[in-house]
């Protein structure tokens, strides 16, 4: 059997998966080598590798389990995720003006992460009954307040990029889920003359974000400094690239937070254009076969499940390497796969392991032989 | 078009959602591909200069030497902290750290700063910082990124305060100066940070004792920290020059200017400065030159304070004014030296004719300085003890005319023509000056008066000294020079500087030899300075002067040359309101004497032959890199 769901498997997902956990590890070892010869394992470097592994083995070992069953789950998860949302809030450690972390013995998890995936599966849940019954505004009061409660919460951590994706998963799962196209015409105009008063509702520091990336001269040593730094290594790193590990905006700590948020800018410098359409195509590849599962799965709620993780993945790409290269806002939000980060990786990694049990149920003589 | 999509089957949908993302990633990669490919070079340049920096490094500048090779002008190492800027710039905490560091406020800091605006070359912050101030900012180089400290050559005067105004003095070029040079040259060597000569021979020479900086180009992080040296352009030293002065003759001058000024205070004589030179009377070479009040160079070389700066500028006696040159004083009796040329030499006297001094000249009642009455005297009495009455006479027998022509024949009213900036030429007295500045007549009494050093005759020390080698070495007028060699970098010559030759003086052998047995007599006994060289085994010529000074007390002369019948030594030492010649000025020269011929002030032979210190001169560093 096991040779049978290697032979099944969809080698794109798996070969794209691979090939950015491990482009993501060499460039965060160029981030955080600073000004040292070379390769060096540190403590991030391990640390992912350490996860890679881990999850990997999970990503199998999740296999011989079938989604479907996570559609009887949902409830539970639902609570699951307003609970370690709630402990964020009660427990959690701050970081960088925010409170998203939870310690776990040795570990620093970021609950909101996890949750993300959580919300894919409960919201695909939620969704089943109401596919192509979305036609009121009545209609989707129930979805707004289901995905609002846990956005919300994230939104107060204050984590203004994860509840961003939150809401772009519920866009990109609306969507599919046939909501009336009228509705959106409707929602997006009237959010075009609310949208001043929203300003109102956003933190200081976010407030600040979308002026500096109005116009990030305002603010060149602080907000601003960023977006400018990005640009310059992203943009000094012309068609090829310094080379890895030869970056000087990435190593000489001109760019702050270059192993998280902002590796793409490595990237951009040290393998230049090349590396940086290498990453995306390979990006692109992931989403389009969460696309290509979706559009196979041979049930609703595999679909819905496909659809939610791709639009995860595509909005995370857009507002990442959109912010690194100076045409989105910034926004703290990881770049899946690359980014340094435990709680990402594996949240990343077991949508992959999501998928893929998705993808070998969509075959029916699979389907058969693990029934039987 | 929406309400059509919503038509459409639910895979539709998802068709719609890829061509979405698609499109999305297109513009990414559209982006991308204008800031990496079409913008590019923009934005690399950025990066360089985000992270390459020059780091100067100064040149040592030329050493000056004296006569004999001891260094008199060097420089030594020195610890300096300059601020490598960064985009960020300096923040007040790390600013307030490094003063309290520096023992400064954060506002001089702030202030040289402020002084260079943009630019990505450090800034000198502090300049020979203690080893303690070292230390202390090196451990806390984490909390001080973008600081440095380096060893760098600083100007370096051993001996301090000695010949202060004709070293001169160095600073840092300023941001507008450096814009002017490079306006001038644009292939100038001068860059930010480099050090210029100000004042004296170090302004004047500048171009040959200016080396060329070097610099290093470092890799700097974000905090402007140094990370590593990627290219090195070394310096290349300034060229040596070698000067007439002898260190121990100077050395003592020095001395003697500081004790005479001290004594004369201390009996209650507040002279306000004085003027030193010694020439060589066969060559013009200066072998010492003082001016009084001085000032130490050194402070500039560091980075002079407000206070200092205040002090030297409040000092109504111009400490930066080379008396030597530039410091005009009526001449007094030893113009008598013209007078008694033009009489004897126009045959308007003879050695011999006797002539009454009643202690008042008889046609006009001008007398003697001290009311004295010296009887029947020939020429030679009065030159040595320096009679008014019969040089009043004299003046009447020779005329304003001759004598104006004969003290320019001396060279008085003319520049010497020595190498430096700011000599003065002092005055002649005559019924043209007397009409164009006043349009008044001249009367016989302002002949009286030219004749013995007075009126509007204004000479300058080293006038009087070139007059007194004249006399010296039977007429020849050598222009003074102060630096005999330049040298190539190499140290071998690369210009060398001799005696030159102005003109001779049209007064016979027979009367320049009645002169000069006359200004012997001077320090012979019964001679106005008979008591200064009483005992001495050189026979000295000389001569005092008390200078008439209307704004405040008389101004003391003393000129001598030595050995008398082989002169060797010009000296000449004026004491600005130091009252009689022979008691200001004379200890001066007398000082000087002694130590040229190794005598002690008495003329007893100083076994030890060393300087008047009786001290070695002090070695210095000369760091040149």
């Amino acid at each position: 059997m096991r040779r049978h769901i290697w032979r099944d498997l969809d080698h794109t997902l798996v070969f794209c998966t691979i090939a950015l956990v491990l482009l993501g590890i060499t460039v965060i070892g160029s981030a955080t080598h600073i000004n040292k010869v070379g390769f060096t394992f540190t403590d991030l470097v391990s640390k992912q590798i350490l996860f890679f592994v881990i999850n990997g083995i999970l990503v199998i070992a999740m296999q011989w389990f079938d989604y479907r069953k996570l559609e009887h789950w949902s409830k539970g998860l639902y609570g699951l995720t307003l609970v370690l949302l709630l402990a964020v809030m009660f427990v959690g450690t701050s970081a960088l003006g925010a409170q998203r972390w939870i310690q776990v013995g040795p570990l620093t998890i970021q609950p909101s992460e996890f949750t993300k995936l959580f919300m894919i599966v409960c919201l695909a849940t939620f969704l089943l009954p109401r596919i192509n019954q979305l036609r009121t505004f009545k209609s989707l009061v129930p979805v707004f307040i289901y995905v609002g409660i846990p956005t919300l919460l994230v939104f107060k951590q204050p984590d203004l990029g994860t509840s961003l994706v939150y809401m772009a998963i519920m866009c990109g799962m609306l969507f599919i889920a046939g909501i009336r196209m009228r509705l959106v015409e409707i929602m997006l105009g009237a959010m075009v003359l609310i949208a001043p008063l929203g300003w109102f509702a956003l933190q200081s520091y976010q407030k600040e974000r979308i002026l500096v990336f109005l116009n990030p001269n305002i603010d060149p040593f602080g907000a601003g400094y960023h977006i400018i730094q990005s640009k310059i290594a992203i943009g000094s790193g012309l068609i090829f690239g310094k080379g890895l590990f030869e970056g000087t905006q990435s190593q000489l700590n001109f760019l702050p937070e270059n192993h998280t948020d902002f590796i793409f800018s490595v990237i951009g410098e040290e393998l230049g254009f090349i590396g940086c359409v290498i990453a995306l195509i390979l990006l692109f590849l992931l989403i389009y076969r969460a696309f290509v599962i979706a559009k196979n799965a041979t049930d609703p709620f595999g679909m819905m499940v496909a659809t939610g993780i791709a639009s995860m993945w595509a909005f995370e790409v857009l507002i990442n390497v959109g912010m690194t290269t100076g045409i989105m806002p910034v926004t703290g939000i990881p770049l899946p796969f690359i980014s340094y980060g435990v709680s990402a990786l594996t949240t990343n990694l077991l949508s992959v392991g999501l998928l893929l049990n998705i993808s070998l149920r969509q075959k029916k003589f699979m389907f058969n032989q693990i029934e039987t | 078009m929406l309400e059509a999509l919503y038509k459409k089957h639910k895979k539709g949908r998802l068709d719609i959602f890829i061509y979405i993302v698609a499109v999305v990633f297109i513009i990414l990669i559209v982006r991308l591909f204008f800031l990496q490919v079409v913008d590019g070079n923009y934005y690399h340049s950025k990066a360089e200069g985000n992270r390459l920096r020059v780091m100067p490094i100064t040149a040592a500048r030329g050493i000056m030497y004296d006569r004999n090779g001891q260094i008199l002008v060097g420089s030594r190492p020195a610890y300096t902290v300059s601020l490598v800027p960064t985009e960020k710039g300096i923040s007040n905490e790390e600013l307030t750290t490094l003063a309290k560091m520096l023992k400064v406020t954060p506002d001089t800091l702030q202030k040289k700063i402020d002084a260079h605006k943009g630019g990505y070359e450090p800034i000198r912050l502090a300049t020979d910082i203690p080893m303690d101030a070292v230390t202390t900012i090196e451990e806390h180089q984490n909390e001080l990124p973008g600081i440095a400290i380096d060893v760098e050559p600083l100007r370096y005067y051993p001996y301090n305060t000695m010949a202060s105004q004709l070293f001169g003095y160095v600073g840092e070029v300023s941001e507008e100066e450096l814009k002017k040079i490079r306006e001038e040259d644009p292939e100038t060597t001068v860059g930010p940070g480099t050090i210029l000569g100000r004042a004296g021979l170090e302004k004047l020479y500048d171009n040959v004792l200016r080396g060329i900086d070097g610099g290093r180009q470092v890799e700097v992080d974000a905090a402007g920290r140094p990370v590593e040296e990627i290219g090195r352009k070394n310096t290349v030293p300034g060229r040596d020059i070698h000067l007439t002065l002898d260190l121990p003759l100077q050395e003592a001058a020095e001395k003697a200017v500081a004790n005479q000024l001290a004594t004369l205070h201390a009996e209650g004589i507040p002279a306000t400065g004085a003027a030193v030179i010694a020439l060589d009377p066969n060559t013009g070479a200066v072998l010492a030159m003082v001016s009084a009040p001085e000032f130490n160079p050194n402070w500039f070389a560091r980075g002079i304070t407000e206070k200092q700066w205040k002090e030297l500028n409040d000092n109504k006696n111009h400490p930066f004014e080379n008396k030597v040159i530039a410091g005009e004083y009526p001449p007094g009796s030893p113009f008598k030296i013209v007078t008694g040329s033009a009489a004897l030499e126009l045959k308007k006297v003879t050695p011999d004719e006797m002539i009454f001094d009643s202690g008042r000249h008889w046609l006009i009642d001008k007398r003697n300085a001290a009311g004295e009455a010296l009887g029947w005297i020939n020429f030679n009495t009065a030159l040595a003890k320096s009679d008014n009455v019969y040089f009043y006479e004299m003046g009447r027998r020779v005329g304003i005319e001759q004598l104006d022509h004969f003290a320019q024949l001396f060279g008085l009213g003319q520049k010497t023509g020595i190498q430096l900036a700011g000599e003065a030429s002092g005055n002649l007295a005559s019924p043209a000056y007397k009409r164009k500045m006043f349009d008044q007549d001249w009367y016989l009494g302002e002949t009286f008066d030219a004749a013995i050093g007075q009126s509007f005759t204004l000479v300058t020390p080293i006038q009087m000294a070139v007059l007194m080698s004249e006399v010296a070495n039977g007429g020849i007028r050598y222009r003074p020079y102060v630096v005999s060699r330049i040298d190539n970098r190499d140290g071998t010559p690369n210009e060398i500087f001799g005696p030159k030759q102005l003109g001779s003086l049209q007064v016979s052998k027979s009367v320049m030899d009645i002169i000069r047995q006359g200004l012997h007599d001077v320090t012979e006994e019964g001679g106005t300075a008979g008591a200064l060289f009483k005992g001495w085994p050189v026979s000295i010529a000389g001569k005092t002067g008390t200078a008439e000074n209307v704004s405040g007390r008389d101004h003391g002369w003393f000129l001598a040359y030595a050995p008398f019948d082989k002169p060797q030594i010009v000296v000449v030492a004026v004491v600005q309101e130091g009252s009689f010649g022979a008691g200001s000025a004379g200890p001066i020269v007398r000082d000087v004497l002694a130590e040229y011929f190794h005598l002690h002030p008495d003329g007893t032979p100083d076994a030890n032959n060393k300087n008047v210190h009786g001290q070695q001169a002090p070695t210095v560093d000369t760091n040149k890199q």
